[in-house]
């Protein structure tokens, strides 16, 4: 049995060996498809080792290179708040890797060679970023991770759309970087090391002394990690890159990628910097851009038609709730650390629900553009009859997301808005984020319902033959729509994790979450219970309820017919009577309109020459590109394939030779 | 456990058995102001009797359009043991308010979803407009109880009845409960309101398709789902006087819930109805006139 940093290390080793052995053999894609998923899934089987081993209270931390004159060292450690996160990304990453096999057949032109090496080494550096103690470790590995999902993301390299996609999200992203970096430096230049406990020492240190160099640390940080889980306005880039990317890598991106911005956030504020005045005021500051952000992208995302576009815009509106929470619980730190358990409890729990949620959606949004071609619902409808799979996971996980009981979502939500609501008895400013909160989780309610309308209820398309997708594009589905009941019903194994991990941190007490066993309930204390969810109950009630409703509607032992949907005695055709995803809501979608404007910035006015110069496929790439092409044709002309032009070269060559050592020779 | 069980049981059958009863009345009243004779009393009973016998014709197909509403009715039915009627709910450990604002949700959901399932393009547009209503109409509702819990101090429902019925009326508790009552039209489904059922032009809108059984378990949650939100106004806004005897506390809260009843009843006979944009501008004023229920209630007022 191996300290957890061991089983990092082999699952690491296990990804990077697997991009190589990948990229050989991505001739044969389909085999390339399953190395690859078997090298995620044996990876993420060592990661929930190293996560099991942090719960467990194991606590281990490794150098394996280490620069002393810098104060610099690649430092692994595994902590359970890692250890969180690092199962998060060993749900989602087998999952999306195991769905791709089959998805990546129906791009024609691009190879699978530019992704399955990225895809799995954008795992590891996720893995890495969440296992560095040290900022140099962390920014090199948080860089590689950002390098490689670019790559995912501009897979389709004929598709314009997806190529500004990726140039919008490598500039925003590394804009964000710079600031880290910047952030990093000065960190380092008062404290002289990038070891994460230096900094810790170093920033609670600062603060006291230099405050306005520590704010300034703590915001280059809050930007640079905020950019990265995609809140608004510096989320900007997520809407575009999301959907162009395979749907495998949309939902990596989705469920995980963005999770490690808030990972930081976490790191930083429950962790680096101690409780204190300052850090309340900071705490105000991520629970209003997380409020702004779920505001914002909820209310875009109803106005949605593109299926993928629609759910990016939802993982900026999760990326808030989660925020919300975050800051409500950095709020509280120092003065109620019992209220600041509850939100920050609810804000990591969320994380967790998301990845599962937002992956299986992206997943069945991809298994209807995989059979139909299109992401755009007002073309879709009635898919349900011909996929029912992947309609049931999508409507598991859209009921999640929508936070219906007793699915995963609502616990979490409810976590965070009752946490929100006690914290506003001491400032009343929560009590109306709170309530923001509430009101656009109706408003995602909406929003998904229009999906599970427009795209497969209603009446299908008889002259469309479409097809359930193959068995291995719909485990992954139906595996993270379990685990969202799963999760929902039971969610106590998972709130005592993270109620290790919050005491992992800056005095946050877990007592606050009163798990009680499998089969009890939720109470949260604030001193007394004040709030209580029991799902499991709430759920055999219901079903209790059901039966006996049931037997009332067969009481009267009514007959049932099938019969044709009456359209006031005409017949119709299916496009005329379908109810398109862009007509629903439209009095409320024209009341929301100006909520999040798409800017068009203007091009900068650059001198003709200078664009060019920054054109490096005109002048450089496609160029040299064209002169190797034009000399590999000249030199297969040479290869006429008859022999007596062979022994000519043969005879001509041997006269050189013989020409040049006669000449050596003299 | 025995009382537990009594007490889902009570709750239970005050919402599926005496709703018709609340039904039937406000039909009388609603003929009375037309100057008619109006039906019997008993009417709603014999209604959801002859729908129950009656041929169910299924428009849509598949497990979910089967279950959709018995799961419609059981949401409802699970909201009455949420709720307190006359005494404690007897769920109360089980969900707070915000779980209780939820599982209000969930029937509208459900018929929603029956309504997009069933392949009519009047259910899809009855279902889209249920879900506008939805929206405007949850903020004042969730508004309305928040005021409860920022006095109280707890998240329980229990807590905030017993904090208002010993601290006596207060001017944010007032707006809060007003602001609930207008809620409470809209989501019973009543005139200025009904924009989603909506008869004359979208046919019963999200249940256009439904018929014989089908169709009487939906109404019965409508019905049910009335009374059960008219309690809930009474018990968290208006738990005067509360003698302690579950007998009496249990009727005066009936009478007072008739009263609630009859008043929305009342509205809805003198009112034509709104366009939903109208609706919507109405509810937003609505929700952030409550705000100030909670200003009030952080000053203590």
């Amino acid at each position: 049995m191996g300290d957890p940093v061991f089983y990092v290390e082999v699952s690491l080793a296990i990804l990077i060996v697997g991009s190589l052995a990948s990229l050989a053999v991505s001739g044969r894609p389909r085999l390339c498809g399953w190395l690859s998923a078997a090298c995620a899934g044996a990876s993420a089987v060592s990661a929930w080792l190293a996560a099991a081993g942090a719960f467990a209270g194991q606590t281990s931390e490794r150098t394996l290179v280490s620069l002393p004159q810098l104060g610099a060292g690649f430092t692994l450690r595994v902590d359970p708040l890692s250890a969180v996160f690092l199962a998060i990304v060993a749900v989602v990453a087998p999952a999306s890797a195991v769905y791709s096999v089959r998805y990546m057949e129906h791009y024609r032109g691009d190879k699978v060679a530019k992704f399955y090496p990225p895809l799995l080494l954008c795992i590891a550096s996720m893995n890495g970023v969440l296992v560095s103690a040290d900022l140099v470790a962390f920014l090199v590995c948080w860089e590689s991770m950002t390098l490689t999902s670019y790559f995912l993301v501009t897979y389709e390299r004929e598709s314009a759309a997806s190529q500004r996609a990726g140039l919008k999200y490598f500039v925003i992203t590394h804009g964000a970087t710079l600031c880290m970096v910047a952030a990093a430096l000065l960190l380092w230049r008062v404290s002289g090391s990038f070891h994460f406990d230096a900094a810790r020492e170093t920033l609670s240190r600062v603060m006291s002394t230099q405050p306005l160099v520590a704010h300034l640390v703590v915001f280059l940080f809050f930007l640079g990690f905020a950019t990265k889980a995609g809140i608004l306005p510096m989320g900007d880039w997520l809407p575009d890159a999301h959907p162009v990317a395979p749907s495998g890598m949309s939902a990596t991106l989705s469920g995980v990628l963005v999770k490690l911005g808030i990972y930081g956030l976490v790191r930083l504020f429950c962790w680096i910097l101690v409780p204190s005045p300052p850090l309340a005021a900071w705490g105000i500051i991520v629970a209003l851009a997380g409020t702004a952000s779920l505001f914002a992208g909820t209310l875009t995302a109803l106005r949605q038609t593109d299926a993928k576009r629609l759910m990016a815009f939802h993982t900026i509106g999760q990326i808030g709730y989660i925020c919300l929470g975050l800051g409500a619980g950095v709020y509280c730190l120092s003065t109620a650390p019992l209220l600041a358990s509850i939100s920050l409890a609810g804000a990591l729990l969320h994380a967790v629900n998301h990845a599962c949620f937002k992956s299986c959606l992206f997943l069945g949004a991809g298994s209807v553009l995989y059979r139909t071609g299109t992401r755009d619902m007002d073309k879709l409808g009635g898919l349900a009859g011909a996929m029912p799979y992947t309609a049931g996971s999508t409507a598991v996980a859209s009921l999640s997301i929508a936070g219906v009981p007793p699915f995963n979502g609502f616990t979490s939500k409810w976590l965070i808005v009752s946490g929100c609501i006690l914290t506003g008895l001491r400032s009343p400013l929560f009590l109306v984020l709170g309530l923001i909160a509430l009101f656009i989780s109706i408003a995602t309610l909406a929003s998904f319902l229009k999906v599970l309308g427009a795209v497969y209820l209603g009446r299908a398309d008889e002259r469309r033959a479409v097809k359930e997708v193959p068995a291995s594009m719909i485990a992954p589905q139906v595996a993270l729509a379990a685990l969202c009941v799963l999760l929902g019903v039971f969610p106590q194994p998972a709130l005592r994790f993270i109620g290790q991990a919050l005491e992992s941190l800056n005095g946050a007490p877990a007592a606050a979450v009163a798990t009680g066993g499998l089969w009890d309930g939720i109470a949260l204390v604030d001193g007394t219970p004040v709030a209580f969810w029991w799902p499991l109950a709430a759920l055999a009630a219901l079903l209790i309820l059901a039966l006996l409703a049931f037997g009332i509607q067969r009481a009267g032992k009514a007959r049932t017919r099938s019969v044709p949907v009456w359209y006031c005695g005409e017949e119709h055709g299916p496009e005329t009577v379908r109810y398109p995803a862009g007509s629903y809501y439209l009095p409320f979608k024209h009341a929301v309109q100006g909520v999040y404007p798409a800017a068009k910035l203007p091009a900068p006015r650059l001198p003709v020459q200078v664009r060019r110069l920054l054109d490096l496929d005109r002048w450089l790439y496609m160029p040299a590109a064209h002169a190797i092409e034009k000399a590999a044709g000249g030199i297969s002309r040479t290869h006429a394939g008859a022999p007596q032009i062979y022994l000519l070269w043969i005879v001509l060559g041997a006269i050189v030779v013989a020409a040049i050592t006669l000449g050596l020779a003299r | 456990m025995v009382w537990l069980l009594l007490g889902c049981l009570l709750n239970v059958a005050i919402a599926l058995l005496l709703s018709p009863l609340y039904e039937g009345l406000l039909r009388k009243m609603r003929a009375a102001i037309h100057s008619r004779v109006g039906p019997p009393v008993t009417q709603p009973y014999w209604d959801l009797l002859k729908l129950l016998g009656k041929e169910d014709l299924r428009s849509g197909g598949g497990m979910a359009y089967a279950a959709l509403p018995a799961l419609t009715l059981a949401s409802v039915l699970l909201l009455a043991t949420l709720t307190p009627m006359g005494a404690a709910a007897p769920l109360a450990f089980a969900g707070d308010m915000i779980v209780v604002l939820y599982v209000a949700g969930m029937s509208a959901v459900l018929i929603m979803l029956s309504g997009m399932t069933s392949g009519s393009p009047y259910g899809s547009v009855g279902s889209s407009r249920e879900m506008m209503m939805a929206l405007s109409v949850e903020p004042a509702l969730a508004v309305s109880l928040a005021v409860g819990a920022l006095k109280a101090g707890t998240l329980a429902l229990g807590g905030m009845v017993d904090f208002q019925a010993q601290n006596g009326p207060s001017v944010s508790m007032s707006i809060a409960g007003l602001a609930f009552f207008l809620a409470l039209q809209a989501q019973s489904g009543k005139l200025p309101f009904d924009i989603a059922e909506a008869d004359q032009e979208l046919m019963g809108g999200p249940l256009v398709e439904q018929s014989g059984p089908r169709l009487a378990l939906f109404r019965w949650a409508l019905w049910a789902k009335q009374l059960v939100l008219a309690f809930l106004l009474v018990e968290v806004f208006l738990p005067w006087p509360r003698l302690g005897i579950p007998v009496v506390d249990l009727l005066a809260s009936g009478l007072k819930v008739l009263g609630v009843l009859l008043l929305v009843a009342l509205i809805d006979v003198v009112n034509p109805r709104l366009r939903i944009d109208q609706a919507m501008g109405y509810f937003m004023r609505v929700g952030l006139a409550s705000v100030s229920a909670l200003a009030f209630a952080v000053i203590g007022r």
